[in-house]
Protein backbone atom coordinates (compact mmCIF):
# COMPACT_ATOMS: atom_id res chain seq x y z
CA UNK A 1 0.00 0.00 0.00
CA UNK A 2 2.97 2.22 0.59
CA UNK A 3 3.46 2.24 -3.13
CA UNK A 4 0.26 4.21 -3.68
CA UNK A 5 1.46 6.86 -1.29
CA UNK A 6 4.66 7.08 -3.28
CA UNK A 7 2.75 7.34 -6.53
CA UNK A 8 0.70 10.23 -5.20
CA UNK A 9 3.81 12.04 -4.06
CA UNK A 10 5.47 11.41 -7.40
CA UNK A 11 2.44 12.82 -9.19
CA UNK A 12 2.52 15.94 -7.05
CA UNK A 13 6.21 16.59 -7.63
CA UNK A 14 5.86 15.68 -11.25
CA UNK A 15 3.09 18.27 -11.53
CA UNK A 16 5.39 21.06 -10.39
CA UNK A 17 8.10 19.97 -12.80
CA UNK A 18 5.56 19.64 -15.58
CA UNK A 19 4.01 23.06 -15.02
CA UNK A 20 7.43 24.70 -15.15
CA UNK A 21 8.69 22.50 -17.97
CA UNK A 22 5.73 23.65 -20.08
CA UNK A 23 7.08 27.20 -19.97
CA UNK A 24 10.52 26.12 -21.14
CA UNK A 25 9.07 24.03 -23.89
CA UNK A 26 6.62 26.66 -25.16
CA UNK A 27 9.27 29.33 -25.50
CA UNK A 28 11.74 26.91 -26.98
CA UNK A 29 9.14 25.54 -29.35
CA UNK A 30 8.45 28.99 -30.71
CA UNK A 31 11.75 30.83 -30.50
CA UNK A 32 14.33 28.03 -30.26
CA UNK A 33 15.42 29.89 -27.16
CA UNK A 34 16.06 28.25 -23.81
CA UNK A 35 14.69 30.79 -21.39
CA UNK A 36 17.03 30.06 -18.51
CA UNK A 37 15.33 32.75 -16.45
CA UNK A 38 12.17 30.66 -16.35
CA UNK A 39 12.95 28.93 -13.03
CA UNK A 40 13.32 32.36 -11.49
CA UNK A 41 10.07 33.50 -13.00
CA UNK A 42 8.56 30.64 -11.05
CA UNK A 43 10.24 32.02 -7.91
CA UNK A 44 8.92 35.50 -8.68
CA UNK A 45 5.48 33.94 -9.12
CA UNK A 46 5.66 32.46 -5.63
CA UNK A 47 6.65 35.84 -4.18
CA UNK A 48 3.93 37.64 -6.08
CA UNK A 49 1.45 35.13 -4.69
CA UNK A 50 2.83 35.80 -1.23
CA UNK A 51 2.43 39.56 -1.50
CA UNK A 52 -1.02 39.37 -3.02
CA UNK A 53 -2.14 36.89 -0.38
CA UNK A 54 -0.81 38.74 2.68
CA UNK A 55 -2.19 42.01 1.34
CA UNK A 56 -5.63 40.52 0.88
CA UNK A 57 -5.52 38.84 4.27
CA UNK A 58 -4.37 42.09 5.85
CA UNK A 59 -1.28 40.55 7.46
CA UNK A 60 1.44 42.30 5.48
CA UNK A 61 2.26 43.41 1.98
CA UNK A 62 0.62 46.70 1.10
CA UNK A 63 -1.24 47.12 4.39
CA UNK A 64 -4.47 48.18 2.77
CA UNK A 65 -6.36 47.20 5.87
CA UNK A 66 -8.13 44.37 4.13
CA UNK A 67 -9.30 41.39 6.06
CA UNK A 68 -10.44 38.88 3.52
CA UNK A 69 -11.59 35.35 4.11
CA UNK A 70 -8.74 32.96 3.11
CA UNK A 71 -10.90 31.15 0.56
CA UNK A 72 -11.81 34.40 -1.17
CA UNK A 73 -8.20 35.54 -0.95
CA UNK A 74 -7.17 32.31 -2.68
CA UNK A 75 -9.73 32.82 -5.42
CA UNK A 76 -8.25 36.24 -6.14
CA UNK A 77 -4.61 35.34 -5.56
CA UNK A 78 -4.54 32.63 -8.23
CA UNK A 79 -5.59 34.75 -11.23
CA UNK A 80 -3.78 37.84 -9.91
CA UNK A 81 -0.55 35.88 -9.56
CA UNK A 82 -0.86 34.39 -13.01
CA UNK A 83 -1.48 37.79 -14.58
CA UNK A 84 1.32 39.56 -12.71
CA UNK A 85 3.80 36.76 -13.37
CA UNK A 86 2.85 36.85 -17.04
CA UNK A 87 3.70 40.56 -17.01
CA UNK A 88 7.13 39.75 -15.63
CA UNK A 89 7.69 37.26 -18.44
CA UNK A 90 6.51 39.77 -21.03
CA UNK A 91 8.74 42.47 -19.54
CA UNK A 92 11.68 40.12 -19.87
CA UNK A 93 10.88 39.47 -23.51
CA UNK A 94 10.36 43.15 -24.27
CA UNK A 95 13.46 44.48 -22.57
CA UNK A 96 15.95 41.68 -23.20
CA UNK A 97 15.03 39.15 -25.84
CA UNK A 98 13.27 41.36 -28.36
CA UNK A 99 16.11 43.86 -28.81
CA UNK A 100 18.50 40.96 -29.38
CA UNK A 101 16.12 39.42 -31.88
CA UNK A 102 15.85 42.73 -33.72
CA UNK A 103 19.61 42.78 -34.08
CA UNK A 104 19.66 39.18 -35.26
CA UNK A 105 22.01 38.35 -32.37
CA UNK A 106 23.69 34.99 -32.14
CA UNK A 107 21.93 32.44 -29.94
CA UNK A 108 24.83 32.32 -27.54
CA UNK A 109 24.21 35.94 -26.55
CA UNK A 110 20.55 35.26 -26.02
CA UNK A 111 21.28 32.31 -23.75
CA UNK A 112 23.76 34.34 -21.72
CA UNK A 113 21.18 37.12 -21.45
CA UNK A 114 18.64 34.61 -20.18
CA UNK A 115 21.04 33.30 -17.54
CA UNK A 116 21.82 36.85 -16.47
CA UNK A 117 18.16 37.78 -16.31
CA UNK A 118 17.63 34.85 -13.96
CA UNK A 119 20.48 35.95 -11.71
CA UNK A 120 19.10 39.48 -11.72
CA UNK A 121 15.70 38.25 -10.59
CA UNK A 122 17.27 36.20 -7.79
CA UNK A 123 19.62 38.90 -6.59
CA UNK A 124 17.13 41.68 -7.15
CA UNK A 125 14.80 39.84 -4.86
CA UNK A 126 17.59 39.40 -2.32
CA UNK A 127 18.46 43.09 -2.43
CA UNK A 128 14.86 44.18 -2.23
CA UNK A 129 13.53 41.84 0.41
CA UNK A 130 16.63 40.69 2.25
CA UNK A 131 17.74 37.18 2.99
CA UNK A 132 15.01 36.37 5.48
CA UNK A 133 12.59 33.75 4.32
CA UNK A 134 8.93 34.44 3.91
CA UNK A 135 6.26 32.22 5.31
CA UNK A 136 3.38 31.75 2.93
CA UNK A 137 0.02 32.14 4.71
CA UNK A 138 -2.52 29.32 4.85
CA UNK A 139 -5.16 29.97 2.22
CA UNK A 140 -6.67 26.54 1.99
CA UNK A 141 -8.16 24.64 4.84
CA UNK A 142 -6.37 21.35 4.79
CA UNK A 143 -8.54 18.31 4.19
CA UNK A 144 -7.07 14.84 4.36
CA UNK A 145 -8.86 12.03 2.60
CA UNK A 146 -8.11 8.58 3.87
CA UNK A 147 -8.06 6.20 0.94
CA UNK A 148 -7.71 3.15 3.15
CA UNK A 149 -4.72 0.91 3.72
CA UNK A 150 -2.71 3.74 5.25
CA UNK A 151 -2.88 5.81 2.07
CA UNK A 152 -4.07 9.36 2.37
CA UNK A 153 -4.21 12.38 0.13
CA UNK A 154 -4.69 16.05 0.89
CA UNK A 155 -7.01 18.28 -1.06
CA UNK A 156 -4.01 20.42 -2.02
CA UNK A 157 -2.22 17.47 -3.57
CA UNK A 158 -5.26 16.68 -5.66
CA UNK A 159 -5.54 20.31 -6.73
CA UNK A 160 -1.89 20.37 -7.82
CA UNK A 161 -2.21 17.24 -9.91
CA UNK A 162 -5.51 18.27 -11.46
CA UNK A 163 -4.11 21.72 -12.24
CA UNK A 164 -1.11 20.27 -14.07
CA UNK A 165 -3.29 17.99 -16.16
CA UNK A 166 -5.83 20.71 -16.90
CA UNK A 167 -3.10 23.12 -17.96
CA UNK A 168 -1.61 20.47 -20.21
CA UNK A 169 -4.95 19.81 -21.89
CA UNK A 170 -5.61 23.52 -22.33
CA UNK A 171 -2.20 24.16 -23.88
CA UNK A 172 -2.46 21.12 -26.07
CA UNK A 173 -5.78 22.44 -27.33
CA UNK A 174 -4.41 25.92 -27.97
CA UNK A 175 -1.35 24.69 -29.80
CA UNK A 176 -3.01 22.08 -31.97
CA UNK A 177 -6.45 23.55 -32.63
CA UNK A 178 -6.33 27.32 -32.67
CA UNK A 179 -4.88 29.67 -35.26
CA UNK A 180 -2.66 31.34 -32.71
CA UNK A 181 -1.34 27.90 -31.77
CA UNK A 182 -0.68 27.13 -35.43
CA UNK A 183 1.18 30.40 -35.68
CA UNK A 184 3.28 29.38 -32.67
CA UNK A 185 4.20 26.15 -34.39
CA UNK A 186 4.74 27.93 -37.68
CA UNK A 187 7.23 30.35 -36.14
CA UNK A 188 9.43 27.51 -34.98
CA UNK A 189 9.62 26.27 -38.55
CA UNK A 190 10.02 29.54 -40.40
CA UNK A 191 9.57 32.76 -38.52
CA UNK A 192 10.12 34.91 -41.59
CA UNK A 193 7.09 33.53 -43.32
CA UNK A 194 4.82 34.45 -40.40
CA UNK A 195 4.35 38.14 -41.34
CA UNK A 196 3.61 37.00 -44.88
CA UNK A 197 0.45 35.44 -43.47
CA UNK A 198 -0.53 38.82 -42.03
CA UNK A 199 0.44 37.68 -38.56
CA UNK A 200 2.31 40.05 -36.23
CA UNK A 201 5.32 38.06 -35.11
CA UNK A 202 5.81 39.93 -31.85
CA UNK A 203 2.21 39.38 -30.79
CA UNK A 204 2.60 35.63 -31.08
CA UNK A 205 5.87 35.72 -29.18
CA UNK A 206 4.36 37.83 -26.41
CA UNK A 207 1.41 35.43 -26.24
CA UNK A 208 3.85 32.55 -25.82
CA UNK A 209 5.58 34.30 -22.94
CA UNK A 210 2.20 35.05 -21.37
CA UNK A 211 1.25 31.38 -21.50
CA UNK A 212 4.57 30.11 -20.17
CA UNK A 213 4.96 32.69 -17.42
CA UNK A 214 1.40 32.47 -16.17
CA UNK A 215 1.86 28.71 -15.83
CA UNK A 216 5.05 29.36 -13.87
CA UNK A 217 3.03 31.74 -11.69
CA UNK A 218 0.44 29.04 -11.12
CA UNK A 219 3.21 26.59 -10.22
CA UNK A 220 4.63 29.25 -7.90
CA UNK A 221 1.44 29.68 -5.91
CA UNK A 222 0.74 25.95 -5.72
CA UNK A 223 4.30 25.29 -4.63
CA UNK A 224 4.14 28.02 -1.99
CA UNK A 225 0.93 26.51 -0.66
CA UNK A 226 2.53 23.07 -0.53
CA UNK A 227 5.91 24.13 0.86
CA UNK A 228 5.20 27.47 2.48
CA UNK A 229 8.77 28.73 2.98
CA UNK A 230 9.92 31.13 0.25
CA UNK A 231 13.50 32.14 -0.46
CA UNK A 232 15.07 33.87 -3.46
CA UNK A 233 16.91 30.80 -4.75
CA UNK A 234 13.93 28.47 -4.60
CA UNK A 235 13.54 28.62 -8.39
CA UNK A 236 17.09 27.69 -9.31
CA UNK A 237 17.20 23.96 -8.66
CA UNK A 238 13.57 23.23 -9.48
CA UNK A 239 13.99 25.31 -12.65
CA UNK A 240 16.97 23.28 -13.78
CA UNK A 241 15.16 20.06 -13.02
CA UNK A 242 12.10 21.18 -14.95
CA UNK A 243 14.32 22.21 -17.85
CA UNK A 244 15.93 18.79 -17.88
CA UNK A 245 12.49 17.20 -17.68
CA UNK A 246 11.48 19.21 -20.74
CA UNK A 247 14.59 18.10 -22.61
CA UNK A 248 14.05 14.46 -21.70
CA UNK A 249 10.44 14.67 -22.82
CA UNK A 250 11.54 16.30 -26.06
CA UNK A 251 11.83 20.06 -25.71
CA UNK A 252 9.41 21.98 -27.87
CA UNK A 253 6.71 19.35 -27.44
CA UNK A 254 4.00 19.94 -24.88
CA UNK A 255 3.39 16.25 -24.32
CA UNK A 256 7.11 15.92 -23.70
CA UNK A 257 7.02 18.50 -20.92
CA UNK A 258 4.22 16.74 -19.09
CA UNK A 259 5.69 13.26 -19.56
CA UNK A 260 9.20 14.45 -18.69
CA UNK A 261 7.91 16.24 -15.61
CA UNK A 262 6.02 13.25 -14.28
CA UNK A 263 8.85 10.92 -15.20
CA UNK A 264 11.27 12.98 -13.14
CA UNK A 265 8.79 13.00 -10.26
CA UNK A 266 8.50 9.23 -10.37
CA UNK A 267 12.23 8.63 -10.65
CA UNK A 268 12.96 10.90 -7.71
CA UNK A 269 10.34 9.38 -5.46
CA UNK A 270 11.35 5.93 -6.63
CA UNK A 271 14.98 6.54 -5.74
CA UNK A 272 14.12 7.92 -2.33
CA UNK A 273 11.88 4.95 -1.61
CA UNK A 274 14.81 2.57 -2.03
CA UNK A 275 18.00 4.53 -1.36
CA UNK A 276 19.04 7.25 1.07
CA UNK A 277 17.56 10.56 -0.02
CA UNK A 278 21.00 12.13 -0.50
CA UNK A 279 21.34 9.96 -3.58
CA UNK A 280 18.12 11.30 -5.10
CA UNK A 281 19.48 13.86 -7.54
CA UNK A 282 22.47 11.76 -8.54
CA UNK A 283 20.29 8.78 -9.41
CA UNK A 284 17.53 10.80 -10.98
CA UNK A 285 19.86 12.65 -13.30
CA UNK A 286 21.73 9.48 -14.17
CA UNK A 287 18.52 7.87 -15.32
CA UNK A 288 17.62 10.95 -17.36
CA UNK A 289 21.08 10.98 -18.91
CA UNK A 290 20.65 7.37 -19.94
CA UNK A 291 17.33 8.21 -21.56
CA UNK A 292 18.93 11.07 -23.46
CA UNK A 293 21.81 8.84 -24.43
CA UNK A 294 19.36 6.34 -25.91
CA UNK A 295 17.16 9.04 -27.43
CA UNK A 296 19.05 12.30 -27.86
CA UNK A 297 15.98 14.18 -29.05
CA UNK A 298 13.96 13.21 -25.98
CA UNK A 299 10.91 11.04 -25.78
CA UNK A 300 8.64 13.03 -28.09
CA UNK A 301 11.29 15.01 -29.89
CA UNK A 302 12.01 14.65 -33.56
CA UNK A 303 15.37 15.51 -35.00
CA UNK A 304 15.38 19.08 -36.21
CA UNK A 305 14.91 19.06 -39.94
CA UNK A 306 17.57 21.06 -41.63
CA UNK A 307 16.26 23.71 -43.91
CA UNK A 308 17.92 25.08 -46.98
CA UNK B 1 -6.01 52.52 -65.16
CA UNK B 2 -5.10 53.25 -61.57
CA UNK B 3 -1.49 52.77 -60.49
CA UNK B 4 -1.43 50.28 -57.64
CA UNK B 5 2.25 49.87 -56.90
CA UNK B 6 4.81 52.52 -57.60
CA UNK B 7 8.48 52.02 -56.86
CA UNK B 8 10.44 55.24 -57.10
CA UNK B 9 14.21 55.45 -57.36
CA UNK B 10 14.66 52.62 -54.90
CA UNK B 11 18.14 52.11 -53.46
CA UNK B 12 18.59 49.12 -51.23
CA UNK B 13 21.50 47.77 -49.24
CA UNK B 14 22.55 44.59 -47.52
CA UNK B 15 24.97 45.89 -44.92
CA UNK B 16 27.23 48.17 -46.93
CA UNK B 17 26.64 46.49 -50.25
CA UNK B 18 24.16 48.20 -52.48
CA UNK B 19 21.97 45.64 -54.25
CA UNK B 20 19.53 47.99 -56.00
CA UNK B 21 20.88 51.23 -57.43
CA UNK B 22 17.75 53.31 -57.74
CA UNK B 23 15.14 51.38 -59.67
CA UNK B 24 11.72 52.67 -60.65
CA UNK B 25 8.73 50.75 -61.93
CA UNK B 26 5.00 50.58 -61.50
CA UNK B 27 2.15 48.13 -61.63
CA UNK B 28 -1.35 49.21 -62.56
CA UNK B 29 -4.56 47.69 -61.31
CA UNK B 30 -5.47 44.50 -63.13
CA UNK B 31 -2.09 44.12 -64.80
CA UNK B 32 0.39 41.31 -64.88
CA UNK B 33 3.85 42.82 -64.75
CA UNK B 34 7.03 40.79 -64.78
CA UNK B 35 10.48 41.57 -63.55
CA UNK B 36 13.06 39.45 -65.34
CA UNK B 37 16.81 39.19 -64.94
CA UNK B 38 19.72 36.83 -64.38
CA UNK B 39 20.83 35.32 -61.08
CA UNK B 40 21.79 37.97 -58.57
CA UNK B 41 20.19 40.80 -60.54
CA UNK B 42 18.22 41.89 -57.50
CA UNK B 43 14.78 40.48 -58.29
CA UNK B 44 14.14 38.86 -54.93
CA UNK B 45 15.65 41.85 -53.21
CA UNK B 46 13.02 44.03 -54.87
CA UNK B 47 10.18 41.94 -53.49
CA UNK B 48 11.76 41.64 -50.06
CA UNK B 49 12.11 45.42 -49.98
CA UNK B 50 8.41 45.79 -50.67
CA UNK B 51 7.43 43.32 -47.96
CA UNK B 52 10.25 44.07 -45.55
CA UNK B 53 10.47 40.79 -43.74
CA UNK B 54 12.04 40.94 -40.30
CA UNK B 55 15.83 41.04 -40.00
CA UNK B 56 18.27 39.57 -40.73
CA UNK B 57 16.76 38.81 -44.14
CA UNK B 58 15.41 42.26 -44.74
CA UNK B 59 17.36 44.41 -47.12
CA UNK B 60 17.53 48.04 -46.02
CA UNK B 61 15.92 50.75 -48.13
CA UNK B 62 18.29 53.72 -48.10
CA UNK B 63 16.69 55.94 -50.69
CA UNK B 64 13.55 56.23 -52.74
CA UNK B 65 10.03 55.18 -51.92
CA UNK B 66 7.52 52.40 -52.42
CA UNK B 67 3.93 53.53 -52.82
CA UNK B 68 0.88 51.33 -52.76
CA UNK B 69 -2.36 53.09 -53.64
CA UNK B 70 -0.43 56.30 -53.11
CA UNK B 71 0.57 55.36 -49.56
CA UNK B 72 4.22 54.82 -48.66
CA UNK B 73 4.96 51.30 -47.46
CA UNK B 74 8.24 52.19 -45.82
CA UNK B 75 6.72 52.60 -42.38
CA UNK B 76 4.05 49.94 -42.60
CA UNK B 77 4.86 46.86 -40.48
CA UNK B 78 5.30 43.75 -42.65
CA UNK B 79 2.25 41.91 -41.37
CA UNK B 80 0.01 44.91 -42.08
CA UNK B 81 1.06 44.90 -45.70
CA UNK B 82 -0.71 41.56 -45.88
CA UNK B 83 -3.53 42.07 -43.39
CA UNK B 84 -4.52 45.66 -44.15
CA UNK B 85 -3.42 46.27 -47.73
CA UNK B 86 -4.34 42.84 -49.13
CA UNK B 87 -0.98 42.24 -50.70
CA UNK B 88 0.54 38.76 -50.76
CA UNK B 89 3.96 37.35 -51.48
CA UNK B 90 4.75 33.85 -52.62
CA UNK B 91 8.41 33.99 -51.69
CA UNK B 92 11.45 32.39 -53.21
CA UNK B 93 11.70 28.83 -51.95
CA UNK B 94 7.95 28.81 -51.12
CA UNK B 95 8.52 28.87 -47.37
CA UNK B 96 5.52 26.83 -46.43
CA UNK B 97 5.28 25.67 -42.83
CA UNK B 98 6.54 22.13 -43.27
CA UNK B 99 5.63 21.09 -39.74
CA UNK B 100 1.96 21.94 -40.31
CA UNK B 101 -0.50 20.01 -42.40
CA UNK B 102 -1.73 21.31 -45.74
CA UNK B 103 -5.01 22.31 -44.14
CA UNK B 104 -3.28 24.09 -41.25
CA UNK B 105 -1.08 26.04 -43.66
CA UNK B 106 -4.18 27.29 -45.44
CA UNK B 107 -5.99 28.02 -42.20
CA UNK B 108 -3.07 29.96 -40.81
CA UNK B 109 -3.14 32.19 -43.86
CA UNK B 110 -6.66 33.31 -42.89
CA UNK B 111 -5.35 34.58 -39.53
CA UNK B 112 -5.78 38.26 -40.31
CA UNK B 113 -8.83 38.11 -42.59
CA UNK B 114 -11.60 40.39 -41.59
CA UNK B 115 -14.24 39.45 -44.13
CA UNK B 116 -15.87 36.68 -42.17
CA UNK B 117 -16.05 32.93 -42.07
CA UNK B 118 -18.12 32.41 -45.20
CA UNK B 119 -15.72 34.23 -47.47
CA UNK B 120 -12.90 32.10 -46.10
CA UNK B 121 -14.87 28.92 -46.68
CA UNK B 122 -15.48 29.97 -50.29
CA UNK B 123 -11.77 30.47 -50.71
CA UNK B 124 -10.95 27.05 -49.23
CA UNK B 125 -13.26 25.52 -51.79
CA UNK B 126 -11.67 27.63 -54.48
CA UNK B 127 -8.16 26.52 -53.56
CA UNK B 128 -9.12 22.87 -53.38
CA UNK B 129 -10.91 23.17 -56.72
CA UNK B 130 -7.89 24.82 -58.34
CA UNK B 131 -5.52 22.28 -56.81
CA UNK B 132 -7.29 18.96 -56.24
CA UNK B 133 -4.01 17.45 -55.12
CA UNK B 134 -4.01 19.69 -52.09
CA UNK B 135 -7.48 18.46 -51.22
CA UNK B 136 -6.28 14.86 -51.38
CA UNK B 137 -3.39 15.66 -49.10
CA UNK B 138 -5.05 18.07 -46.72
CA UNK B 139 -4.19 16.08 -43.58
CA UNK B 140 -0.62 15.46 -44.63
CA UNK B 141 2.38 17.25 -43.15
CA UNK B 142 3.26 19.71 -45.85
CA UNK B 143 7.01 19.02 -45.85
CA UNK B 144 6.15 15.64 -47.32
CA UNK B 145 4.62 17.29 -50.41
CA UNK B 146 6.47 17.30 -53.70
CA UNK B 147 8.03 20.54 -54.88
CA UNK B 148 5.17 21.22 -57.25
CA UNK B 149 2.57 20.55 -54.60
CA UNK B 150 4.41 22.86 -52.23
CA UNK B 151 4.27 25.57 -54.86
CA UNK B 152 0.52 25.03 -55.16
CA UNK B 153 0.24 25.28 -51.39
CA UNK B 154 2.22 28.51 -51.37
CA UNK B 155 -0.13 29.98 -53.95
CA UNK B 156 -3.10 28.56 -52.06
CA UNK B 157 -1.94 30.33 -48.93
CA UNK B 158 -1.77 33.61 -50.79
CA UNK B 159 -5.34 33.13 -51.98
CA UNK B 160 -6.48 32.27 -48.46
CA UNK B 161 -4.95 35.46 -47.13
CA UNK B 162 -7.31 37.33 -49.44
CA UNK B 163 -5.09 39.31 -51.72
CA UNK B 164 -5.78 41.76 -54.48
CA UNK B 165 -2.11 42.24 -55.28
CA UNK B 166 0.02 39.12 -55.63
CA UNK B 167 3.78 38.98 -55.85
CA UNK B 168 5.43 35.76 -56.97
CA UNK B 169 9.12 34.95 -56.80
CA UNK B 170 9.99 32.37 -59.44
CA UNK B 171 6.93 30.18 -59.12
CA UNK B 172 8.12 28.01 -62.00
CA UNK B 173 11.23 26.95 -60.10
CA UNK B 174 11.49 23.20 -59.91
CA UNK B 175 8.21 22.54 -61.66
CA UNK B 176 7.83 20.06 -64.48
CA UNK B 177 6.70 21.85 -67.69
CA UNK B 178 3.18 20.51 -67.48
CA UNK B 179 2.70 21.67 -63.93
CA UNK B 180 4.29 24.97 -64.78
CA UNK B 181 1.76 25.66 -67.54
CA UNK B 182 -1.01 24.63 -65.19
CA UNK B 183 0.22 27.06 -62.60
CA UNK B 184 0.38 29.91 -65.09
CA UNK B 185 -3.08 29.10 -66.42
CA UNK B 186 -4.39 29.31 -62.88
CA UNK B 187 -2.67 32.63 -62.36
CA UNK B 188 -4.11 33.96 -65.60
CA UNK B 189 -7.56 32.96 -64.47
CA UNK B 190 -7.08 34.72 -61.13
CA UNK B 191 -5.89 37.78 -63.03
CA UNK B 192 -9.03 37.81 -65.17
CA UNK B 193 -11.02 37.85 -61.96
CA UNK B 194 -9.26 41.04 -60.96
CA UNK B 195 -6.03 39.99 -59.26
CA UNK B 196 -3.05 42.22 -60.02
CA UNK B 197 0.19 40.28 -60.35
CA UNK B 198 3.86 41.17 -60.06
CA UNK B 199 5.82 38.18 -61.29
CA UNK B 200 9.51 37.54 -60.95
CA UNK B 201 11.04 35.05 -63.28
CA UNK B 202 14.33 33.82 -64.60
CA UNK B 203 12.50 32.08 -67.36
CA UNK B 204 12.07 35.28 -69.36
CA UNK B 205 10.41 33.63 -72.31
CA UNK B 206 7.66 32.16 -70.24
CA UNK B 207 7.23 35.28 -68.15
CA UNK B 208 6.89 37.62 -71.12
CA UNK B 209 4.36 35.37 -72.81
CA UNK B 210 2.31 35.50 -69.67
CA UNK B 211 2.63 39.14 -68.61
CA UNK B 212 1.27 42.35 -70.10
CA UNK B 213 4.39 44.37 -69.40
CA UNK B 214 7.90 43.70 -68.24
CA UNK B 215 11.03 45.24 -66.78
CA UNK B 216 14.52 43.86 -67.23
CA UNK B 217 16.73 44.04 -64.18
CA UNK B 218 20.50 43.76 -64.49
CA UNK B 219 22.79 43.99 -61.44
CA UNK B 220 20.50 46.29 -59.55
CA UNK B 221 19.41 48.49 -62.43
CA UNK B 222 16.50 48.46 -64.81
CA UNK B 223 17.97 48.27 -68.28
CA UNK B 224 14.84 47.85 -70.40
CA UNK B 225 11.09 47.96 -70.08
CA UNK B 226 8.04 47.87 -72.25
CA UNK B 227 5.09 45.74 -73.20
CA UNK B 228 5.75 42.05 -73.48
CA UNK B 229 5.59 42.24 -77.28
CA UNK B 230 8.16 45.02 -77.34
CA UNK B 231 10.53 43.15 -75.05
CA UNK B 232 10.11 39.87 -76.90
CA UNK B 233 11.04 41.69 -80.09
CA UNK B 234 13.92 43.70 -78.59
CA UNK B 235 17.19 42.39 -80.05
CA UNK B 236 19.20 43.13 -76.89
CA UNK B 237 16.70 41.38 -74.68
CA UNK B 238 16.51 38.52 -77.13
CA UNK B 239 20.25 38.07 -77.08
CA UNK B 240 20.71 38.30 -73.34
CA UNK B 241 17.59 36.67 -71.94
CA UNK B 242 15.74 34.74 -74.57
CA UNK B 243 18.56 32.61 -75.86
CA UNK B 244 19.30 34.46 -79.09
N1 LIG C 1 20.94 38.47 -47.29
C1 LIG C 1 21.84 39.01 -48.15
N2 LIG C 1 22.96 39.57 -47.68
C2 LIG C 1 23.85 40.12 -48.50
N3 LIG C 1 23.71 40.17 -49.83
C3 LIG C 1 22.62 39.62 -50.36
C4 LIG C 1 21.63 39.01 -49.54
N4 LIG C 1 20.66 38.55 -50.35
C5 LIG C 1 21.04 38.87 -51.61
N5 LIG C 1 22.21 39.52 -51.62
C6 LIG C 1 22.90 40.02 -52.80
O1 LIG C 1 22.07 40.93 -53.47
C7 LIG C 1 22.14 40.75 -54.87
C8 LIG C 1 20.75 40.50 -55.44
O2 LIG C 1 20.26 39.27 -54.92
P1 LIG C 1 18.80 38.73 -55.23
O3 LIG C 1 18.58 37.56 -54.33
O4 LIG C 1 17.85 39.84 -55.15
O5 LIG C 1 18.95 38.22 -56.72
P2 LIG C 1 17.86 37.55 -57.68
O6 LIG C 1 17.72 38.42 -58.84
O7 LIG C 1 16.65 37.20 -56.92
O8 LIG C 1 18.64 36.22 -58.09
P3 LIG C 1 18.07 34.72 -58.30
O9 LIG C 1 17.55 34.67 -59.68
O10 LIG C 1 19.31 33.88 -58.15
O11 LIG C 1 17.07 34.46 -57.26
C9 LIG C 1 23.10 39.59 -55.10
O12 LIG C 1 24.35 40.12 -55.47
C10 LIG C 1 23.19 38.91 -53.77
O13 LIG C 1 24.46 38.37 -53.59
MG1 LIG D 1 15.79 35.50 -56.33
Amino acid sequence: MEIFQHILNALQFGSFYALIALGYTLVYGVLRLINFAHGDIFMVGAYIAYFVAVTLLGIGGLHLGMDMHPALALAITVPATMILTALVGVALERTMYRPLRRKGANRLYVVITALMAGLMLENGNLALLGASRKRFPDLLEKVVWDLGGGVSVTNLKVIVIVAAIAVFLLLQFIVTRTKIGMAMRGISYDKFAIPLMGIPLDTIIVFTFILGSSMAGLAGILFAMSYPILEPYMGALIGWKAFIAAVVGGIGDIRGAIVGGFLLGFIEIGVVAVFPSTLRDLFAFSVLLIILWLRPTGIFGVAQTTKI
Amino acid sequence: MKTLLEVKNLKVRYGNIEALHGISFDVKEGEIVTLIGANGAGKSTTLLSICRLPPPEAPRVVEGDILFNGQSLLNVPPHKIVSDLDMALVPEGRRIFGNLTVEENLKLATYARKDGHEAAVRDYERVYALFPRLAERRKQRSESLSGGEQQMLALGRAIMSKCSFLMLDEPSMGLAPLLMYDMFRTLKELNREGLTILLIEQNANLALRFAHRGYVLDTGEIVAHGTSEQLLADPEVKKAYLGG
